[in-house]
């Protein structure tokens, strides 16, 4: 794919490159990367491969600008409040470099999608929030061999690592397994602004690396940022025989969604309340259940229901005789997934008929008490 | 034998936020028991009762994966414990 005047003009700086020059820029020119995530880590990775003349991107994001995002999600700006995420990153990055070709997917990737969403890109980036869509997109990636760089953040820690099908392990070599709701995301546990810029920025120089074929890749290579202490580490991970999509005998031979969150699935013992259901039941106040709200404890700050006892997820198994007895707890959290495992928790160790507060604070919120600010 | 313990950033609950603690032990089993019984609960969160690393946590010895218990540490090294971050 040959340089136009104009884009010779616009990467001088890549073309005085000796590692990149002209050949270099036209393989970028070519190369089709797909963003999976239009978050803390796909907004820099996406301006910056913008900005590089990275010839094709994709953007995956289902989701709408919230004002929290501004505070590290620099795709966006204020006056783009409420917009779908893909289609303002789409804009925002046409407007950086009208030379390249921007794709909004304003969708959620599934299994029954992901597969033709991959079809036509080269080179995958995982900035998603959630595990199960980094099972999916590692899942997909291996079927279809595509190389993915794939990162992640919490609070002020974050983790990269390049996958390229073939020449290391894969996500799952790493973490062969974990469900949503083990580990906090960053909407309850909090994220330093500038972390991701950090990490997203790396992820964005791993797929020029590989794109234009200069430098060694994070293969086989995790590498850890702690941003307090400002130490990057680095460990060495193998490919795993027994990993189940890309190991000598693969179990998943197919991109399969998660089973379905906790929140919605069967649950035996555990009681179902709903907003308006609990309300009822908090009056008179002296025959209230004990409610024991599982949100880390800022979360809890901002505003809670009067007398409950706030026992974060994380700590319940340690801290489950400060349950009350024989009085049928309800457990609540902000959206009731956090909660539902609680509950869970609660009945195998022996406590008697918790209920689980569905759709938690926010719900609360919609149907009870729209003044009470939810975390 | 004396160690350092990197603990990930999804457990600093139980280390009251500390990210590195001390550690006493000769295998990685022997390190863990002496964190539980400083931090009670965090063993818990690492290893599952069969004694399995659990699937989204990964243990490494300085820099190289320790995938049991038995591994053996020595005074002076590292023990990180990295764990799954979906954040994006």
């Amino acid at each position: 794919m040959t340089l136009t005047a104009a884009e010779r003009a616009r990467y001088q700086r890549h073309l005085s490159l000796r590692e990149i020059g002209a050949a270099g820029q036209e393989k970028l020119k070519a190369a089709r990367v797909l963003i999976v995530g239009a978050g803390g880590l796909g907004s820099p990775a996406a301006l910056y491969l913008a900005a590089a003349g990275c010839g094709t991107l994709g953007l995956v994001d289902f989701d709408r600008v919230d004002v929290s995002n501004l505070q590290r999600q620099v795709l966006f700006d204020t006056a783009g409040l409420e917009q779908p995420k893909a289609e303002a990153g789409r804009a925002r990055l046409a407007a950086l470099n009208p030379e390249i070709r921007v794709i909004a997917h304003a969708l959620e990737l599934k299994a029954a999608n992901v597969r033709a969403v991959l079809a036509d890109y080269d080179l995958v980036i995982d900035g998603s929030d959630r595990l199960s869509t980094r099972y999916l997109v590692n899942d997909a990636c291996v079927l279809l061999g595509r190389p993915l760089i794939s990162a992640a953040i919490h609070r002020f820690e974050g983790q990269l690592m390049t996958y390229v099908p073939g020449r290391g392990p894969c996500y799952r070599c790493l973490f062969p397994q974990a469900a949503d709701g083990v580990v906090a995301n960053c909407a309850e546990a909090g994220v330093l602004g500038v972390l991701p810029g950090v990490l997203g920025t790396l992820e964005a120089t791993e797929a020029i690396k590989l794109i234009t074929g200069v430098g060694t890749p994070l293969i086989g290579r995790l590498l850890t940022y702690d941003a307090l202490e400002l130490r990057f580490q680095e460990f060495r991970v193998e490919r795993r025989r027994d990993c189940a999509v890309c190991g000598d005998a693969p179990t998943i031979t197919e991109p399969r969604d998660p089973p379905r969150p906790a929140a919605q699935a069967p649950a035996d013992g555990v009681r179902r309340l709903t907003a308006r259901a609990l309300e009822a039941l908090l009056s008179p106040p002296q025959q209230a259940p004990p409610l024991i709200d599982v949100r880390e404890p800022w979360e809890f700050d901002t505003s809670h229901l009067a007398g409950a006892l706030n026992i974060p997820l994380g700590q319940l198994p340690q801290r489950l005789a400060e349950i009350p007895r024989g009085g049928a707890p309800v457990f609540i959290c902000r959206s009731g997934g956090r909660s539902m495992r609680a509950c869970q928790l609660a009945l195998a160790a022996g406590v008697a008929s918790p209920a689980n507060l569905e759709g938690g604070m926010l719900g609360w919120a919609a149907e009870v008490d729209p003044t009470i600010p939810v975390a | 034998m004396s160690c350092t313990v990197r603990i990930a950033s999804p457990l600093h609950s139980y280390t009251a936020g500390a990210s590195r603690v001390a550690g006493r032990g000769a295998t990685l089993a022997e390190v863990l028991g002496d964190l539980e019984r400083r931090f009670p609960g965090i063993r818990f969160r690492m290893i599952d009762e069969q004694d399995r690393i659990r699937p989204h946590m990964r243990l490494f010895i300085n820099t190289e994966e320790a995938r049991d218990l038995s591994a053996p540490v020595r005074g002076g090294d590292t023990v990180h414990v990295i764990c799954a971050l979906s954040g994006g």
